[in-house]
């Protein structure tokens, strides 16, 4: 006991030495406390990049799904994949243009391109209001793991607290730069925990190949679609592919992850590494598995890990593996407290309240935003119960609805603002039908982030085939801008332009 | 604009569309059964291994090509 409280101990204090340490290098600004200035490093970008993309979600959640509901969540190696594909050829063009046009949140760039106010509003409303639940399952997994490591000694009420405590005093102290930091260390940690959890606890029936022997003796329905309860067939499989990788990256966390690179070279290796880190969910797959043989009928299926490592592994060895999976909570919810903080300060307080607020009010909102948003998850977390992959992709879908506008914006000279707006709301609001509705089931069983989708995108590209827009000032500036993309990182793009100019151009 | 996609690059995007089609589309049901087992794991699951390894190895060639651009690597730098 007293070296798992040990464990707990350092998991806090580290990253508060982090943060004392990055504070150093602070400059006091709005753009160095929410984006690094601009200025981050290829390790600290993946590893801030993958450690929030992988959260209590990914560490806890997925174990729960092998073992209630087979193998649909194997499904997740190919939303990193997507994800990963995303974050180049979505996030280069948004990290371009928030460059070229100082941008610092997802609304800067939609208000600017669609030049609507009222589409401004929309989207910091979808980033807000679905971000917080996202933040809430963070809190909830990380605090399962405390209390479980614990022996009981943290009660849950108690470990939420410490957890939102930490990150709080952490990120207020060492803005982004202090997330990047603690998120190459939690980030190691949790791709450790996850593979050597999987492969240490199969070894209790013998290893990989005995277990999947043994489990298609008792329980075969478990190795195939729709899984043991018959629910979770091709339509989830499909569904969770889209919404998981495309609401993910449509946070405000992983929007703040594409302006704050430096180089966009880095933009190019990405999906690669994310993609090999998927790896680790094998490791989920043999831990949930052999909670199906060993530990048949837990009640709270987001518990199967910390279970099968208290009756199974040697106490330190398995508060170490915890404390691993609260780092993947506590590196998502850092990066989402901190997105939802810089969306409310520059999005609401400077454009809506004061427009001249000084660089050090600015932060300072930020700052108290941190604690606002702690506390309502917090809450959350202590009042609304439910399974963490659940809470998850209803969030998700409400944020996956942001891709079809940001597309627009990036690409689309004729995407209307109309369009984006009515397109956006009309996703949102079947999301939310589907989701809430009592006597709304999903047709041909698709999740309803996929049917918001469908529409929002449906609605955007006919409004905007039927509408023109009048602004030509606009859509020329971010012609242009889209122009010296091309001709900066894809040249060939471009009929008669022989030299490529910037990063690409300082190669030959 | 250029209308067609390079050689290369169209190769590397419709080896991506291949391998997501693969892991993705309705074919995924074909894959779903547990024999053959190989190397002691399900059909289900090394098909997805597979799948998912041609994509990761795709997304370095991607890089390491420039992801089929004609414009050459840059070296990091502060920009």
């Amino acid at each position: 006991m007293t070296g798992s409280i040990f464990i707990i101990a350092a998991f806090m204090i580290i990253p508060l030495l982090v943060g004392v340490v990055s504070a150093r290098k602070s400059q006091g600004t709005s753009e160095d406390f929410f984006v690094q200035g601009r200025a981050m490093g290829s390790v600290a970008v993946f590893f801030t990049v993958a450690a929030t993309w992988w959260s209590a979600f990914a560490f806890l959640g997925s174990n729960a799904t092998f073992y209630t509901s087979g193998p649909v969540y194997l499904t997740a190696l190919a939303w990193n994949l997507l994800f990963g594909f995303m974050y180049y050829w979505v996030g280069k063009r948004v990290w371009f243009l928030g460059k070229r046009f100082n941008y610092l949140t997802p609304s800067d760039l939609m208000g600017d391109f669609y030049n609507s106010e009222a589409l401004r509003i929309l989207v910091v409303l979808i980033t807000l209001v679905f971000t917080v639940p996202y933040l809430q399952i963070q809190l909830t997994g990380g605090a399962y793991l405390i209390e479980v490591a614990s022996g009981g000694a943290i009660p849950f009420w108690l470990a939420a607290l410490l957890f939102y405590f930490i990150i709080i005093v952490y990120v207020w102290i060492g803005g982004i730069r202090a997330i990047a930091w603690t998120d190459v260390i939690y980030g190691a940690l949790l791709f450790f925990g996850m593979m050597y959890a999987g492969y240490y606890i199969s070894q209790q029936v013998g290893g990989p190949a005995a277990l999947f022997a043994q489990l298609q003796q008792s329980s075969p329905d478990h190795l195939t679609m729709p899984g043991p309860n018959g629910n979770m067939g091709y339509s989830m499989w499909f569904s969770l592919f889209v919404i998981v990788a495309i609401g993910a990256f449509m946070g405000p966390q992983i929007w703040l992850r594409m302006y704050s690179v430096k180089s966009g070279r880095l933009f190019n290796l990405m999906p690669f590494l994310l993609g090999l880190a998927a790896f680790a969910y094998f490791g989920s797959v043999l831990t949930g598995y052999t909670g199906v043989l060993l530990e048949p009928g837990l009640e709270n299926a987001d518990q199967i890990l910390p279970v099968m490592l208290m009756n199974y592994a040697p106490y330190l060895l398995a508060s170490l593996i915890m404390a691993a999976g609260a780092a993947a909570a506590m590196s998502t919810a850092n990066s989402q407290i901190h997105a939802v903080s810089t969306v409310v300060t520059m999005d609401i307080y400077q454009r809506y309240v004061n427009r001249k607020a000084s660089q050090a009010r600015i932060v300072t909102i930020g700052r108290l935003s941190l604690v606002a948003f702690s506390l309502a998850a917090y809450i959350l977390a202590l009042t609304v119960p439910g399974l963490l992959v659940t809470i998850g992709i209803a969030a998700l879908a409400g944020t996956a609805q942001l891709i079809v506008p940001t597309i627009g914006a990036i690409t689309w000279r004729r995407a209307h603002p109309m369009a984006a707006f009515w397109g956006l709301l009309t996703g949102v609001l079947c999301v939310l039908m589907l989701t809430y509705g009592p006597t709304v089931s999903n047709p041909l069983g698709l999740h309803a982030g996929i049917w918001g989708l469908l529409l929002n995108g449906g609605l955007f590209v006919g409004l905007s085939l039927v509408l023109k827009r009048k602004d030509h000032e606009v859509v020329e500036r971010f012609a242009l801008a889209r122009q010296e993309y091309d001709a900066e990182y894809h040249p060939e793009r471009l009929e008669g332009a022989s030299q490529p100019v910037g990063e690409a151009a300082t190669a030959r | 604009m250029r209308k067609t996609l390079p050689p290369r690059k169209l190769a590397i995007y419709g080896g991506m569309l291949l391998g997501f089609v693969m892991l993705e589309s309705p074919m995924i049901m074909i894959a779903n059964k547990i024999d053959p087992m190989i190397m002691g794991a399900p059909f289900l699951f090394v098909w997805n291994l597979g799948w998912w390894a041609f994509l990761t190895g795709l997304f370095l060639l991607a890089y390491l090509t420039n992801w089929g651009s004609s414009s050459v690597p840059a070296p990091q730098r502060n920009r």
